[in-house]
């Protein structure tokens, strides 16, 4: 089986992401980017394919800026086989999913993961997108993936338990978790994933127009800071829980 | 200005964030409202189906929950029909001839403003529309799905054992969520309790749903889901960065930590640096006097 993951890079989830002086960007500079938390779980979901099944081809690429190859670097490392980088600075995200639609033509995976949603812009749009451009069918946020008789059972995380999907193949997931936690790349795979080359390509050179519906950003600011309230701290457990109940009821409204 | 609002039902009830779509709607204009009728939510059925109604109505605005369907449905639709879209936005104006939205991005790390044109399509997040006072039952309109477009076969439904019998996370008005500082799942009735007694939801840090206490349904935060109940308890979370982005948009926030130093006391309108063995039962034993 061959899996192809798309991936998009973004701000580690520990950076304290801080508004730029025009308002309308965040600060890059001297930040640490990773790839996007759920697409790291789709690789895990496809490596854990691969364990159990080690002819699975495992592939990844990235429509991006340049510096988006390190998360192809990151990717190969953890045990992806192939990686393919799409360079544009900026591309409306219908024009992503159509990039991504041409590469699944030229590469004819048997499933395409994506995650359930960049974590930032956090819109979820580009794995339902490119399923539409395919004519494929798609099961959004699942955590596991079983190869059947005549395709792959999806399983889909839904309120109070997991719908499980049959999918003809070729199919597309956007994924909300994996199994286990996304493993971290090994020395040797460090190793071997210098080595790798990374073909490149620009968006235009695929024939394809960056532009499409898109936002305009007006302006972007940090969530109100909240300041740390009060401690209550005055008696014992008992005494302080009747206080905390009192003050949420008639102080903060909320019982 | 021409609204069609996506209807979503649990059980036999229009979900609450339904009726806060349908208030938005009346408010920006004309407003019908549509409910896809099918066995269960599948992505092809539903979207030919809304597909056929947008184009033939014309609505320059499609309106969906931010809802695990409702995210899903709105992206594909937006992709099929080449509008413009947004997901769990927490504001709409309409300025001239397109649209302001209040988008959260990184995480919720950042609240931006965009402007979307028109026409487009538009997902919401629960909660985020003040309902005032007890809104009226709009009129819904069924399609039906449209079985014909479907390629997935439904399997089976593998249900998990907490079940579903309370209100779900991302539209509870309070939310009760454990960490790591339970110590186990054993341990989680006192969770429960307080919830109970609150009448919340059960949440959770990702300490304890990668560790398998509780289902990943349950998960609060930057890789869970984000929430913004009127009041969030905290009990025994340490508040990482990641914690913090599902949950700073809470109205009214309390922790229960044993270390006073915990990152979770930065952002809690109530800290109380306790054990939560202690604290958690005669805390839920308050709440039940105070609302008695
Ligand atoms: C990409 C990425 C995404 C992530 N996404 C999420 C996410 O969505 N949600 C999330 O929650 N985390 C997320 N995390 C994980 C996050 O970084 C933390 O590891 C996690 O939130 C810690 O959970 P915790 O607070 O329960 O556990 P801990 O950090 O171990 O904290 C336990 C707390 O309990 C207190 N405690 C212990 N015993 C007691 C007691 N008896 N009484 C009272 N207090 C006690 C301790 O003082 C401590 O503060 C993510 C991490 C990464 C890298
Ligand atoms: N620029 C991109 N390059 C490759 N894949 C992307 C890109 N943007 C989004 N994706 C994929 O689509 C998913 C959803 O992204 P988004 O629609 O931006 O929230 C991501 O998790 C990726 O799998």
């Amino acid at each position: 089986m061959k899996i192809l993951i798309p991936l998009k890079q973004v701000p580690d989830s520990t950076v304290r992401v801080k508004v730029a002086p025009d308002g309308t960007s965040i600060v890059t500079e001297g930040i640490s980017w990773s790839i996007s938390p759920y697409d790291e779980y789709a690789i895990e979901m496809a490596l854990e394919r691969k364990d159990a099944d080690p002819t699975t081809v495992v592939a990844v690429v990235t429509v991006g800026a340049a510096r988006s190859r390190d998360a192809l670097r990151q990717a190969l490392a953890m045990g992806c086989d192939e990686a393919s980088l799409i360079t544009a600075d900026t591309a409306a995200p219908l024009a992503v999913a159509r990039a991504l639609a041409k590469v699944v033509d030229e590469t004819k995976p048997d499933l395409v993961l994506c995650g359930k949603q960049a974590s930032d812009d956090d819109q979820g749009f580009v794995g339902p997108a490119l399923a539409e451009l395919l004519g494929w069918a798609h099961v959004a946020t699942i955590t596991k993936v079983v190869p059947v008789e005549g395709g792959v059972e999806l399983w889909r995380e839904v309120e109070g338990g997991h719908e499980v999907w049959k999918a003809p193949l070729p199919a597309l997931a956007t994924v909300h978790k994996s199994e286990k936690e996304p493993r971290y790349p090994s020395l040797p795979g460090i190793m071997k994933a210098k080595k790798k080359e990374i073909p490149e390509k620009a968006l235009s050179a695929l024939g394809i127009d960056a532009s499409g519906p898109t936002w305009t950003i007006l302006s972007m600011e940090p969530p109100p800071v909240r300041g740390g309230g009060k401690i209550l701290k005055d008696g014992d457990a008992k005494q302080i829980a009747e206080q905390l109940a009192t003050a949420l009821r008639d102080e903060a409204k909320v019982l | 200005m021409k609204t069609l609002v996506v209807a979503e039902r649990k059980g036999s009830e229009l979900r609450r964030v339904t009726l806060e779509l349908a208030a938005k709607a009346r408010e920006l204009g004309d407003t019908a409202l549509v409910e896809i009728a099918g066995e269960r939510y599948s992505p092809l059925p539903f979207v030919s189906a809304l597909a056929k109604k947008v184009e033939s109505e014309k609505p320059d605005l499609v309106l969906l929950g931010a809802t695990l369907n409702g995210r899903d449905l709105g992206a594909r639709l937006a992709a099929r029909l080449g509008r413009a879209y947004a997901a769990d936005v927490t504001g709409l104006r309409v300025a001239g001839n397109a649209l302001e939205l209040d988008k959260p991005m990184y995480a919720g790390k950042v609240r931006a403003k965009v402007r979307l044109d028109l026409p487009a399509v538009v997902s919401v997040r629960p909660g985020a529309i003040p309902l005032k006072g007890a809104a009226e039952a709009p009129q819904v309109e069924k399609i039906e799905a449209d079985g014909s477009a479907e390629k997935l076969t439904f399997v089976k439904l593998a249900a998990t054992a907490t079940g579903t019998k309370r209100v779900s996370l991302s539209e509870a008005r309070v939310v009760v969520s454990g960490g790591r500082g339970l110590k186990g799942p054993e341990n989680w009735h006192l969770v429960e309790e307080l919830a109970d007694a609150l009448g919340g939801a059960v949440g959770a840090s990702r300490a304890v749903t990668d560790a398998g206490w509780r289902p990943n349904e349950e998960q609060v935060g930057q890789t869970g889901k984000t929430v913004t109940p009127d009041l969030y308890v905290a009990l025994g979370i340490s508040g990482a960065i990641q914690h913090l982005a599902g949950m700073t948009s809470s109205k009214v926030i309390v922790a229960v930590n044993k270390d006073p130093d915990a990152d979770i006391f930065k952002i809690a309108d109530y800290g109380i640096v306790a054990d939560v063995f202690e604290f958690v039962p005669a805390f839920t034993e308050a709440v039940k006097k105070a609302r008695a």
